[in-house]
């Protein structure tokens, strides 16, 4: 995951975008406890959202609480207090993601990237390795997509559907877990299944240029100049909203203003600024 | 049955004109052609059958002296019609019902390329868009048209798909400063359309005339 499940800063309301606060840095806090101080390096938007979802799921935030950042002593934060487990389990997807993204950049980077990844792969190993036994279910679903992967991509040409679908369906199954009965284990499979589809495309997306020049692969790489732009709104537009619909057989008991801003708003904001290549985005600012 | 204020989301105390609102944005919600090809229809079917009988009682509910109407049967989703027997891909049409994907998938590789027809296509389109597959979808949908273009099932399908993919979140779709081709709100789509209904007006007086 990469970091473009953002908020709509703008669109918020104020108490909202605290509590929005207040989860990121409750969760960056729980990395720092169940792992290390430099996991809370790994801290993403992305999880932030996981995160939040569970949270909603479960009405398992109970109130507010002040404290310190850890990382900046001089700032104050508010932390969201969970009765549940909802903070350690993004915090152990967040590790066991970051460290399947560190094995395969090792695989696929330059000298220098792939000496520092060397270094710090031990110390990931080890917590991945805690994650693991935290939450077991969580580890199979990311293997799986990183193999898949690697698979489609090895393939010549593989279709856009086919190169989406390993990071879609592993978010389709890590979504499936919190399901309770079988319609809602669908639901949750579709949400996932479309917005881990959306995620995927939109990197790609942003990536275009870069994998052109080097030559690696990427799903847009066969689209004409001209068509592109419209074609990755097309595409991405049609995934955001399957999610949305699936998104709105859930019911979501805290935060629905928020995650409704980040489906309606942050993600469309952010899918035109990589689509137009718009970097001044007002929305920029570090939470 | 669950509190019918909560399930459309309202307070008790909310007057009137908020109930219908909040009902009415909930039914644009789970409209059954938001779902008409996804794999959650059944469920959306559900929701806005629980939404509708929430309107219902908290009407009822409140009709001392003033006959509030009700929600005018807009639930009558279910199923878009399938062909019917006749099709040759009924077995293929009645696994897609039941989400068996890889069932009616395997009937239609299996069927030989000269007997692979607009039905055939649509029918493929039906198992990529339930599988997510978007893209492909999309493309089988095309084939289907080009190939029957008469076919109003087929056409209804690649409808939907076209129109979620310029889906309009919130009328919010600008981002930061806008982009050139999204702010015109005229896309070719728009003109296709609106040439196709002039040409439907020509077309009627001609043949009054």
């Amino acid at each position: 995951m990469f970091g473009y499940l953002r908020i709509q800063k703008s669109e918020l309301l104020v108490r909202e975008y605290e509590a929005y606060k207040a989860v990121y840095c409750g969760l960056c806090k729980q990395l720092g406890k169940d792992y290390s101080f430099f996991t809370r390096l790994i801290l993403s938007y992305d999880c932030t959202f996981y995160a939040m979802i569970l949270m909603s799921l479960e009405r398992s935030c109970k109130g507010f609480y002040n404290g310190r950042c850890k990382c900046n002593p001089l700032k104050k934060c508010q932390y969201a207090r969970c009765e549940s487990d909802s903070y350690s389990k993004a915090a152990a997807f967040s590790v066991i993601s970051a460290y399947y993204k560190l094995l395969d950049d090792l695989s696929d980077s330059g000298f220098f990237k792939r000496l520092a990844v060397r270094i710090i792969k031990p110390f990931f190993k080890h917590w991945h390795k805690k994650a693991v036994k935290r939450y077991p279910e969580l580890d199979p679903p990311v293997e799986e997509m990183m193999r898949a992967q690697r698979d489609v991509e090895a393939r010549d040409d593989p279709e856009i559907d086919a190169a989406a679908h390993p990071t879609a369906a592993m978010l389709a199954a890590v979504f499936s877990l919190e399901a309770k009965d079988e319609g809602q284990k669908r639901v949750f499979y579709e949400f996932g299944y479309q917005l881990g589809r959306w995620i995927y495309l939109i990197d790609a997306a942003d990536d275009l240029e870069k994998d052109k020049k080097r030559g690696n692969f990427n799903p847009f790489n066969g689209i004409a100049d001209e068509e592109l732009q419209d074609y990755e709104t097309s595409v991405l537009n049609q995934s955001l909203a399957r999610a949305y619909d699936a998104y709105n057989l859930i019911t979501f008991i805290d935060f629905k203003g928020i995650l409704d801003n980040m489906m309606l708003y942050g993600f469309p904001s952010k899918q035109n600024a990589v689509i137009y290549r718009n970097e001044e985005e007002n929305n920029e600012q570090p939470v | 049955m669950n509190n019918p204020y909560d399930v459309l989301g309202v307070s008790p105390n909310a007057s009137d004109d908020e109930i219908k609102k909040a009902y009415r944005d909930l039914a644009k919600k789970y409209h059954p052609d938001n779902y008409a090809d996804s794999p959650l229809a059944d469920l959306a079917e559900q929701k806005m059958k629980e939404v509708n009988e929430a309107y219902d009682q908290i009407n009822n509910m409140r009709q001392k002296g003033k006959g509030t109407g009700s929600t005018g049967g807009a639930g009558s989703a279910g199923g878009y019609s399938s062909n019917g027997s006749s099709s040759q891909f009924y077995s293929v049409r009645i696994y897609i019902q039941r989400n068996m994907i890889k069932e009616a998938e395997q009937v239609l590789d299996s069927t030989p390329e000269g007997n692979r027809t607009a039905e055939w296509h649509f029918l493929k389109g039906m198992c990529a868009f339930r599988k997510g597959w978007n893209d492909q979808a999309t493309q089988y949908f095309t084939t289907a048209c080009n190939m029957d273009p008469n076919n109003q099932e087929y056409r209804a399908a690649m409808n939907r798909s076209q129109g979620q993919q310029s889906y309009n979140y919130g009328g919010y779709n600008t981002g930061s400063n806008g982009s050139p081709t999204q702010s015109t709100g005229c896309s070719c789509c728009d003109i296709c359309a609106a040439y196709l209904c002039a040409d439907c007006l020509c077309s009627c007086c001609r043949s009054g005339c």
